[in-house]
């Protein structure tokens, strides 16, 4: 039963604030385009007045890049103010035609990100001179029928990251991220000066190596969870790391351990599920503790999930299969085809309010997604839109406050890891 | 233009790899076929399988710890020191040491066979004077400095390797070789590889198989991975194969020795302005790859425009004189048809400049002032790859850091110092390619080209 409230908040209202924020961003994006290429157009125009000297030149500019195209007239007028600003003049005037002086500039691109060349051509002679650029991104959303998801770049890594949360820690908040062989912990920077980071980014604090008895599986998996009488847990395939908050500082300790990895958290007294994990592949055994009383096959992974009769068990299966235990029994779930095999269930405040984020299941012909779904009976029910993931995600894991997932994408050519906050915004 | 249509192909080949998946399942035996030599470069597929490096290449080209955990430069780049993982046993169960490893490495040194025996050859001498164990880790000690040694211990030549009891190469590896029957070699897998134990529970490879062999084997069902040279990717594409194409790899070089008619530098300058790239890579290797004048390609310098390409008979003839040059031969570095192929347009080239060419017949040992040759690429970074190819061509230590300003400036100096000789004619990066069979879920290919097999796994295997 919903409760009459006076002059309750219009639906309308909703939109013309989101308006308000859209037309707000959509008139800071040829600012915050300007402010991307600020300072390495002013470094080439320095670089290049070095080679010129001051006078009339004749600029050119091609790209080789993978830029937007817009872009290209944003970086010319940069780097024509800023050539001013050094004494050379460039444009199509006719001292500038007759001078003999030719800027040429190429914006390419290499491995390591951008890389703008700069040919001075005085006669004969060609200088050149280079400047490594870096390239920048992104929040991305997909609209859908009933909820949105969305999705923000918190972190890059270049090492492989198995699951990241954020823990506070009295009134500082920490992201602790998971790697196969270390645990880091950053803390949001308050404009570290020099370093050109934008204040509240996520800046390195302490790092804890982890030492396993044996190799750990190629596939390598891992969790992070909230603990009761310390910070967090850490699970990795045959290891068990603990994180203890003494003072500001975090302490982590690890020892091989075959505890089984928690499922779902214990609700009003009961113990929570608990699945054992074959420390030798990429899977959980199937069995239990305590378990339904049933065998179970392996299976990739398995999180709780409210039911109208109270809380459920959803489970990715080895074999491909969706299933799902509810009241003691095990059964099928429809419509979960093209699911992969990485979900967390987040609760939101649309729909049903619980929806299960899921992977992509190899289907798409590149790239992979993610798509939230409900689970109606047996069956289930996309609810958003497919949002399109550039690279492969290798892991989901549900927030600790249950509200959005931790979702890392692998990212190739440089290879990367990428740590995303992934939400459900209802439409 | 080309270079976007470069860039985004790139981007098709590594997104295919990238693809929406689900976990790799273990199991089963991926069946591999390879005209090549299984422990020789370009591919030494067994070697990658059986081997391992005290470093890997990341795909940005630094060097990620492998063998080694650890390293540091001491005594201004003259002296490295690699600390050795501890744990990693060989796949007889001996532990591995600093000691064999500093022997393992010697020995490869002792066994280089020198440069200009082509692609497959180890390079030049080892960029290091010796080598020992010191407690935990090894240490380099070298007569000149060498920035870069991290990167260059990545590539495959620098594997350690044992000799097992019964004269066997063993290493640590994710794979054992177990046998040879029937012209395949067998690798099971490593369940106590320090890298974790490969999907794959074993490898089949088939060896020294010509590539219209291989083609018939996939499409039958039985081979899951065979290659497809640069010159048949179209032809693969019209098959529907699945192809995995890397990014340019193999650089096709024209080296002129500056001896007799060519020890004057015009006369280099000259045989190299004749060269139609552009005819090579339309015609001969049906529009892949990128045509070059540079040592690295593009993707990986992001300087290689800089350095002019197109051909300048007119020039050429004028380099060149009057003068009548008596007949000079042509090698080529492989037997393929379509490397002759390929030396036979370069020699149709030079006598439109005036020089008298004869192609030298595949397997020739006939020396030769010009050499047709294909050259593999391993470094993945841009300094290591520069070191590499002077390597490769017998250039060690050729030209010097004088840029100033940003790395990529320095470098292009460096290698402009040694284009400059014209004893080195770069004409087109190639990619190497292979087809995948249904059955192999996530394939994908190294940094170098090669398929990565210790990650690949199977459809339906548990």
């Amino acid at each position: 039963m919903t409760s009459a409230r006076y002059n309750p908040p219009q639906r309308m209202m909703d939109k013309m604030r989101w308006a308000v924020v859209v037309a707000v961003l959509v008139g800071l994006l040829p600012a915050a385009h300007a402010a991307n290429w600020e300072q390495p157009a002013g470094d080439l125009a320095k670089q290049i007045a070095a080679l010129t000297g001051p006078g009339p030149a004749r600029l050119t500019i091609r790209d080789e890049s993978s830029l937007p195209a817009g872009e290209m007239p944003v970086i010319r007028r940069l780097l024509e103010r800023d050539l001013r600003g050094f004494g050379v003049v460039t444009g199509a005037s006719d001292s500038a035609t007759l001078s003999g002086t030719l800027i040429r500039v190429t914006l390419s691109e290499n491995l390591q990100g951008g890389l703008w060349v700069a040919e001075v051509v005085e006669g004969t002679e060609t200088r050149v001179t280079m400047l490594p650029v870096a390239l920048g991104a992104v929040v991305a959303v997909s609209s859908g029928s009933a909820l949105t998801l969305r999705r923000t770049l918190m972190i890059t890594e270049s090492e492989p990251v198995l699951d990241a949360q954020l823990f506070s820690v009295g009134t500082l908040q920490r992201l602790v991220v998971l790697e196969p062989d270390r645990i880091v912990t950053y803390i949001r920077s308050a404009a570290v000066l020099g370093s050109g980071m934008a204040s509240g980014s996520w800046v390195v604090d302490q790092r804890f190596a982890i030492s396993a008895g044996r190799p750990l599986p190629r596939d390598v998996r891992g969790e992070l969870v909230a603990a009761q009488d310390h910070l967090f847990d850490a699970y990795l395939p045959g290891v068990m790391c603990s994180g203890t908050n003494t003072g500001a500082q975090v302490g982590v300790a690890c020892a091989d351990s075959d505890d089984p990895w928690p499922l779902t958290a214990p609700v009003a007294g009961a113990i929570g599920q608990r699945a054992f994990y074959n420390a030798l592949r990429d899977f959980f055994t199937g069995v239990l503790a305590p378990g339904f009383g049933m065998e179970l096959p392996p299976f990739y992974g398995a999180s709780g999930i409210p039911r109208p009769t109270g809380t459920g068990l959803l489970l990715n299966m080895v074999d491909g299969r969706v299933m799902l235990i509810e009241n003691n029994v095990l059964k099928p779930v429809a419509g979960a085809n093209d699911w992969g095999s990485d979900f967390a269930v987040i609760r939101s405040e649309c729909g049903t309010g619980v929806q299960v984020l899921v992977s992509g299941s190899g289907s798409a012909a590149s790239g992979d997604s993610l798509r939230a779904y409900e689970l109606v009976g047996r069956e289930a029910i996309a609810v958003s839109a497919s949002l399109p993931v550039e690279g492969a995600v290798v892991a989901i894991h549900a927030g600790q406050d249950g509200r959005g997932a931790t979702v890392v994408v692998r990212r190739d050519a440089p290879l990367r890891y990428e740590v995303w906050d992934a939400s459900a915004l209802c439409n | 233009m080309h270079r976007r249509f470069v860039i985004s192909a790139l981007c098709v080949c590594l997104t295919l790899s990238a693809a929406a998946r689900t976990r790799p399942h273990y199991g089963g035996t991926l069946r591999v076929e390879t005209a090549g030599d299984p422990w020789q470069m370009p591919d030494g597929i067994a070697r990658r399988l059986v081997l391992d490096t005290l470093t890997t290449a990341s795909d940005t080209g630094g060097a990620q710890p492998a063998l080694a955990v650890r390293w540091e430069s001491q005594n201004a780049g003259h002296r490295w020191e690699f600390w050795i993982r501890p744990g990693v046993h060989f796949q007889d169960g001996e532990a591995l040491t600093s000691d064999t490893v500093a022997a393992a490495l010697t020995d490869v040194c002792s066994r280089q066979t020198g440069v200009g025996a082509g692609a497959g050859a180890a390079s030049g001498a080892c960029p290091w004077r010796t080598v020992r164990g010191v407690g935990a880790s090894v240490v380099f000690i070298s007569d000149s400095p060498v920035p870069d040694l991290p990167e260059l211990l990545a590539q495959t030549e620098f594997a350690v390797a044992r000799q097992d009891a019964s004269g066997a190469v063993i290493g640590t590896g994710p794979f054992r070789v177990t046998g040879f029957a029937n012209g395949a070699l067998t690798l099971v897998a490593n369940d106590d590889c320090w890298s974790g134990r490969p999907f794959a529970d074993a490898v089949e490879l088939r060896t020294r198989r010509a590539v219209r062999d291989q083609w018939l084997d996939l499409s039958v069902g039985k081979a899951d991975i065979v290659e497809v040279p640069p010159e048949l990717l179209r032809q693969a594409e019209q098959q529907h194969m699945n192809v995995l194409v890397s990014r340019p790899v193999d650089l096709l070089a024209l080296t002129i020795a500056p001896e007799g008619w060519f020890a004057s530098r015009e006369m280099r300058q000259a045989a190299a302005l004749a060269v139609d790239r552009t005819a090579l890579y339309n015609v001969i290797f049906q529009k892949q790859g990128e045509v070059t004048a540079s040592l690295l390609p593009e993707s990986l310098s992001g300087y290689a425009f800089l350095f002019a390409s197109d051909r300048d008979l007119d020039r050429a003839r004028a380099l060149r004189g009057g003068a009548t040059t008596a007949a000079m031969m042509l090698g080529v570095d492989d037997n393929s048809s379509t490397m002759q192929l390929a030396a036979e347009r370069l020699a149709l080239n030079l006598h439109e400049a005036g020089f008298s060419v004869q192609v030298l017949a595949a397997g020739s040992r006939q020396t030769s002032a010009l050499a047709l040759r294909r050259v593999h690429l391993e470094a993945a970074g841009a300094q290591a790859a520069l070191d590499e190819m002077l390597s490769r061509f017998g250039q060690n230590g050729a030209g010097s850091m004088t840029g100033t300003g940003t790395d990529a400036a320095a470098l292009w100096q460096q290698e402009r110092g040694v284009l400059e000789n014209e004893t080195i004619v770069p004409l087109l990066w190639l990619p190497r390619a292979w087809a995948v069979g249904e059955r192999v879920r996530d394939p994908r290919l190294l940094s170098d080209g090669a398929p990565d097999l210790s990650d690949a796994s199977l459809e339906g295997a548990k």
